[in-house]
């Protein structure tokens, strides 16, 4: 089973993801025609995707009063729009608020992109991953870990981690110019 | 759930403050084609509206603010807000811009470009939740941080708020105070005195609208290759997603001592290498819609503040042309530029000729009232810092900003005053690249600058990114400025003209991979037109793409020449000691041959340096030539100033 997981240590804010996620399902970049909402603040660097987590026993699907919500075969939650009436009950019920909706139109809501999340393809920083399970559980854990080095948690000092980061990367730039001097164009 | 489509779905927003009116204007597809949007539209309503030799600080100047053609797009990193005006830092051109998310959300609330005019008699703000525009008093936000304002009117109108505007500096028009977006995204040295001249303290907006290209399908293909490329780029993925513009601290030669040694990668003293400013990292963010992440979120024990974007360019400034090593400290003076908004660029260079100026005796020690201007003195720093921002004593000069600043002290003082047209970026050989940087700083239609074209003639980062991409660009006609130095300046000018028209971003990597959307794949502008085309619905080839950016450069030439601006204006400025000898005197020859033939290239007079009728005319705007040869402007010499 794959699934859609996010992590939000990685997320930087940038937005791609509602961009890209309005324009699969509705040809513009809308950040309110999105299934994924991103809520900022960049200056303390907290940045939360707001998803649908497609749960084992879904609060949408049991309060709709039409059965219009089913579970396909990627494990999406898919409402089924000949049937929803537009109660907005399903984003009432949401424990995340995953759920959008605009009174005069029908809720929208996360369906993996048939199994193709567009989300995560565009992501430059692996803060959204579809991926097999247990993978995809392994990936969080080492996000966490890593968290826990970077000072994410437990107060605001900062750690080795980032300057060791820094020291890597001056490290590659200083082979990559010792390498473009060799360089003829 | 409404959608806009055509051309550019947005309107140009004027606001009138002496009135208190607000009119909208739409937006025709031949002024998208002609001027793309953004530094292009701007430039354009400057030369409209603004007359030649005002002072910039008279309600008769324009404050421009555009968003480029493809905000709010998922096509990477083009949400840059660019602002426009004649600034009160030089008299010329003033503009830059900042990033954030306020272009995109102007974007989705209708709007390509907001035009301010006029002076309101009290301090105002604008708000713009969509169709809606309103004018309000801002007396409870006038004297706030720009970090306290983005609160205030986040507390107001909601958390969605995207905010561009002024903080104390502003007010107190420092002559390089900026516009701030956000709180911590600064563009346009000079334009904050213009909004605080106008009273203006901000503009806040809420956009909930869509954008929709006029082929969807192709522009989503060719924007997400375009993502693609930056998200499996190894330079990207390894050294500008770490560490950010630090990275020039290894590559650029930060100077030392007001500019009188570069530090090179093993001089680079602890304290401001990468690895050091890493330490107060908490983690790193962008601007709307960039994958790339070049910012870094610090945290300041001392104060217990958070701050962002410590660029290469406030360390160098206000670190080591200062002296200073105390990265907590450097770090402390970039969050109180940003909070009161101003350059630090600009900020960091005064002091340092300040310093300067003091230890050769030109500036005597009474004025400074027992502050110090050793070399090297962080808290004496803070304090200057904050003088300047609120024009206090001492900073009461300082904010007239680098040349004004050293004209107060007379010819002695200007010696040592390394500008272009009153603006500040340091000196260096004409031999230096070829001629590129001198060339670069002096054409520059906002004085000397390093964003104006000069990285993209050499490919200074592209060599590091993609040397692949650079040989496909050289196949397709790109000069190579080993051999033609003038025509590989001309190209770099057109692909910053064009990012900055395009809201795409050049300033962190500075390379020709960032700025020119689809270079790597389909060099040197065909990608942009084919972009262009897919997104407005216009037909574009490259050749008009060119055109659009020749169109927009000669235009600010000749806004310049309004303002004064004269071939002699074109110059480079060498410290007196190197400037005495005969190598310094030859490097000169060579500049003036080399200015000669980029006027010559560029269709310019090479006596005057005005653009000629015959160029303006076949790029369609033979009236940009009836205003320049309808009178004789007076010599520039500085802004001009109405009142004492
Ligand atoms: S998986 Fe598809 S529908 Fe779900 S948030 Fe991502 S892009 Fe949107
Ligand atoms: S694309 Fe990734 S990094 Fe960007 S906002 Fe979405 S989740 Fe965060
Ligand atoms: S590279 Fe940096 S400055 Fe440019 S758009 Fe991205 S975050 Fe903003």
């Amino acid at each position: 089973m794959f699934v859609l997981a996010v992590i939000y240590e990685n997320c930087t804010g940038c937005h791609l993801c509602e961009l890209a996620c309005s324009f699969k399902h509705h040809g513009v970049f809308d950040l309110s025609l999105s299934r994924i909402t991103i809520l900022t603040k960049p200056e303390v660097q907290t940045s939360v995707q707001v998803y649908c987590l497609q749960c084992q026993d879904a609060a949408c699907e049991r309060v709709c009063p039409v059965d219009a919500i089913s579970r396909d075969k990627n494990g999406a939650y898919i409402i089924n729009y000949d049937r929803c009436i537009g109660c907005r009950e399903c984003a009432y019920a949401c424990p995340f608020g995953a759920i959008s909706f605009e009174v005069e139109a029908r809720p929208i809501k996360c369906d993996l992109c048939e199994g193709e999340p567009e989300c995560a393809a565009v992501c430059p920083h692996d803060a959204i991953v579809y991926m097999e399970e247990k993978k995809a559980a392994r990936e969080l854990k080492k996000a966490k870990a890593a968290g826990v080095a970077y000072g994410l948690y437990g107060g605001k000092e900062t750690s080795e981690h980032p300057r060791k980061k820094a020291e890597e990367a001056v490290e590659y730039l200083l082979e990559l110019v010792e390498k473009s001097g060799e360089l003829d164009i | 759930m409404s959608t806009s489509s055509g051309p550019n779905a947005g309107s140009v927003l004027i606001i009138d403050l002496t009135r208190g009116k607000v009119v909208k204007r739409e937006v025709s597809s031949e002024t998208v084609k002609r001027y793309l949007g953004g530094r292009g539209f701007n430039s354009k309503a400057l030369f409209d509206m603004v007359p030649g030799r005002i002072d910039p600080l008279s309600p008769e100047n324009v404050l421009a603010l555009g968003n480029g053609t493809f905000a709010g797009t998922v096509l990477p990193m083009t949400s840059r807000l660019h602002i426009s005006t004649l600034s009160p830092l030089s008299g010329i051109l003033g503009d830059g811009n900042a990033g954030g998310e306020f272009s995109a959300m102007l974007k989705f609330a209708g709007y390509e470009q907001i035009i301010v005019t006029g002076r309101a008699e009290k301090p105002k703000y604008v708000f713009i939740e969509d169709d809606e525009v309103e004018i309000r008093d801002a007396e409870e936000l006038w004297g706030l941080t720009t970090g306290e304002t983005v609160d205030w009117l986040r507390d107001e109108h909601g958390d969605e708020v995207s905010v561009a505007g002024i903080g104390p500096a502003g007010e107190n028009l420092v002559r390089f105070a900026t516009t701030m977006v956000d709180k911590y995204h600064s563009g346009a040295r000079g334009s904050g005195a213009v909004w605080g001249s106008k009273n203006l303290k901000a503009i806040a907006v809420i956009g909930t609208k869509g954008v929709e290209p006029a082929d969807p399908e192709r522009f989503y293909e060719m924007a997400k290759e375009d993502i693609d490329y930056f998200n499996r780029n190894e330079f990207v993925k390894r050294i500008y997603s770490v560490i950010g513009t630090h990275y020039g601290l290894i590559q650029w030669y930060p100077s030392w001592k007001y500019f009188q040694a570069p530090l090179s990668a093993e001089e680079l003293p602890v304290g401001l290498r990468p690895q050091d400013l890493a330490e107060y990292e908490v983690g790193r963010t962008q601007c709307f819609s960039c994958p790339l992440a070049c910012k870094d979120v610090y945290y300041l024990p001392s104060t217990g503040e958070y701050g962002t974007s410590s660029e290469f360019e406030s360390i160098y400034a206000l670190g080591s042309n200062n002296c200073i090593i105390d990265t907590e400290a450097i770090l402390r003076m970039e969050h109180m530029a940003d909070e009161y908004g101003m350059d630090v660029m600009t900020l960091g260079d005064t002091i340092a000729l300040a310093r300067l100026l003091h230890e050769k005796g030109i500036l005597s020690g009474e004025e400074l009232e027992g502050l110090s201007l050793e070399w090297g003195d962080a808290e004496g720093q803070i304090q200057l810092i904050e003088m300047t921002a609120y024009r206090k004593g001492f900073g009461d000069k300082l904010a007239e900003g680098y040349r004004n600043f050293a004209k107060l002290y007379g010819d002695e003082a200007l010696a040592y005053c390394y500008d272009v047209k009153g603006v500040n970026r340091g000196w260096y050989e004409v031999d230096f690249i070829n001629g590129i940087f001198t060339l670069s700083h002096a054409t520059s239609t906002r004085g000397a600058d390093h964003l104006r074209g000069r990285s993209w003639a050499y490919w200074e980062n592209d060599k590091l990114m993609d040397i692949e991409a650079v040989k496909r660009m050289l196949e397709a006609g790109l000069p190579d400025y080993r051999k033609d130095p003038v025509g590989a300046l001309i190209y770099g000018e057109r692909a910053c003209t064009l990012a900055d028209s395009l809201g795409r971003c050049k300033g962190s990597i500075n390379s020709w991979l960032q700025a020119v959307p689809l270079v790597w794949k389909y060099p040197v502008f065909k990608g942009t037109a084919m972009l262009l085309t897919a997104f407005t619905g216009i037909e574009f080839t490259e050749k008009d793409v060119i055109d659009a950016t020749d169109r927009i450069y000669l235009t600010e030439m000749a806004f310049n020449v309004k303002q004064g601006i004269k071939k002699k204006h074109y110059d480079v400025k060498f410290p007196p000691e190197f400037a005495a000898t005969e190598r310094a005197k030859a490097q000169v020859r060579r500049h003036w041959e080399l200015v000669d033939e980029y006027l010559e290239r560029r269709g310019c007079d090479v006596e005057t340096a005005y653009p000629r009728r015959e160029t303006l005319e076949e790029l369609g705007i033979g009236y940009v030539a009836d205003q320049i040869e309808e009178k004789e402007f007076p010599e520039w010499d500085g802004p001009v100033r109405e009142v004492a």
